[in-house]
Parts: structure tokens; sequence; C-alpha cells
């Protein structure tokens, strides 16, 4: 792939934690140990350095790809085949799930890297959506 | 019959078609950015959302912006390499990917202002879409044929290492 469109890291924002902005004051109403400044102080958009919007949960992004009417089954296989390294084998068992199926998940992971198997789908013209699991 | 579409031992892949079909790859693949350029609602297909719940519309909206661009680039491009290379007697590799990608766009596109579906009956050829219709079946079977010489170059076991 010739772009890189998701080598980037959305910064963490305070709503994105449980909780909300709540979070900031439990922490200012733990004791600081002495001589440290207190968190309350910290500006919140430092945040971002140290935690990531992955750790609000773990559960793994689950990439699918839809049915649609359009694309040959032979495509989709070679597609999925393509992109990911699946044996012919995998590759059919999962192209028939989204023709008998309506959909069926073809990978999963952190979100960027659903993220990026998605786009690598709509590069090649597959009706593909990502959702977190659980 | 063999295939009109191989690949040589030089690594290049022949595709045999008239020059009539040549010339109407090559309109068609003239046509498609433009359309894509303007955001006609039938290119619509060609950007699939990522996020399509109505509770992940902000994580869409960030996705569109990042990606757009070289979505709307990476389909320009191979439709480029089509019309350029429409009339080629021979063609490399990234050029056969790049006609595997534009005649994929081409077929979404029609396909969606078609409301194709599947096993869709031939259409009666006195309706006005007869002709497109013969288009976008054409299309199919071109990119079936193209599939089937690509398929053949892929381990079937896969590659050990996973996704590239």
């Amino acid at each position: 792939m010739n772009v890189r469109p998701l080598k980037r890291r959305r910064r963490a924002r305070v709503d994105d934690l449980p909780g909300g902005g709540a979070v900031a004051g439990e922490r200012s109403a733990r004791p600081a140990p002495a001589g440290v400044v207190p968190p309350d102080t910290v500006p919140l958009g430092d945040l971002s350095t140290i935690l990531d919007e992955d750790t609000a949960t773990d559960l793994p992004w689950l990439v699918i790809v839809w049915n649609d009417p359009i694309n040959l089954m032979s495509y989709v296989t070679f597609v999925l085949q393509k992109l990911f390294g699946y044996s012919k084998e995998k590759a059919t068992t999962l192209m028939l799930d989204v023709h008998h199926k309506g959909r069926a998940v073809v990978s999963s992971g952190s979100r960027e890297r659903a993220e990026l198997d998605v786009y690598r789908l709509h590069e090649h013209g597959l009706w593909a959506t990502m959702e977190q699991s659980g | 019959m063999s295939s009109p579409i191989r690949r040589r031992r030089d690594g290049r892949y022949v595709i045999r078609l008239d020059a009539n079909a040549r010339t109407v790859l090559a309109d068609l693949a003239r046509q498609l950015p433009e359309a894509i350029g303007s955001r006609d609602p039938m290119v619509r297909r060609l950007f699939p959302p990522a996020y399509p719940g109505v509770e992940l519309a902000g994580a869409e909206q960030e996705y569109r912006e990042l990606v757009d661009t070289a979505l709307v680039n990476h389909h320009t491009q191979a439709l480029g390499v089509l019309v350029a290379t429409a009339r080629a007697d021979t063609l490399s590799e990234a050029e056969f990917h790049s006609w595997l990608d534009a005649i994929g766009s081409l077929r979404l596109v029609l396909g969606t202002r078609l409301d194709v579906h599947e096993d869709m009956e031939p259409l009666d050829p006195e309706d006005p879409m007869a002709a497109e219709y013969g288009l976008f079946l054409f299309l199919g079977e071109l990119q079936y044929l193209m599939v089937e010489v690509l398929a053949d170059e892929l381990p079937v076991d896969g590659r050990p290492e996973g996704p590239l």
C-alpha cells in the first residue's frame, strides 16, 4: 500500500475515559506525595501522553465484510487471500459466510489495526465496517 | 477454449480484447473520475462507511476525513492507468492490478445505478437499461477472468507470516 492514512494516533480526550471528566477529580482526591505537583494542576491535555483510547477497554475491534450484490464471489475470496494471507480454504469459508449469512468477521485487533484493514478492504471495493466486540 | 487472459512467462499479462471493447473501457474509465470528483450519489458505493452506527458518527467523520482523499486518489489513479493502457498489447503486473481495480470501481458504480441484485434475470432487450446492464455483465466477465489468473498465483495455503 503506498499510502498510510492511518499512521496517526488520535489524541485521547477526557470524554474518552470511563466517567468522563470525573477522572481528573478522582485523581485530585488522592493525596499527592510531598514535593509532587498535585495531579489536578496538570493540564487535561497531557493525559494524552499517558493514556490512549484503547485503555478505556481492551475488547478487540472486529472487521466485518457484508454481503453485497455486486462483487463476485471469486473476487471476494481473492481479496481476503491477498490482504490477509489466508489460505484459499479459509478465504472461501469466510466468503461463503458473507454470502449465506450476510456478514463475516474477517479480522480483529486494536482499533488502529481494524481501521487499517477496513481501509484496505474499501480500497478493494468490499463493503467492510468495524465494531467493538462484546 | 482457453481464457483470453493469461500471464506470460516474462511476467507480463495479455488480455485478448477487440478494439471496440477497448474503446468502451477507456471511455468508461475516462468518465468516472469526474463523477467521483463531483460526489455524484452514484459513486457513494466506492466510499462505504467504516462505522455505520449513529452512535459512532464522530468516529465515522474522522475516518472519512482521514481516508477519502487517499481513496479518491487510489481509484482515480487506477482509472487513469486503464485509460492510458486500454490499447496496450501487454500489461505489467502493476498495470494489470490497476485494470482490476478500475474495472471493479466501474462495476460498483454501474451496479449501483442499475440497482442489481443477486440472481438477477437478464433484462429485456427493450429495457432502456439493457445496454448498460450488458456492459455491467461484460465487466463482470472480465473481472472474473482476471481474478482467475491472479488467484492461480496466490499460495493455496496462504502466507505463513499472515497479513502483509
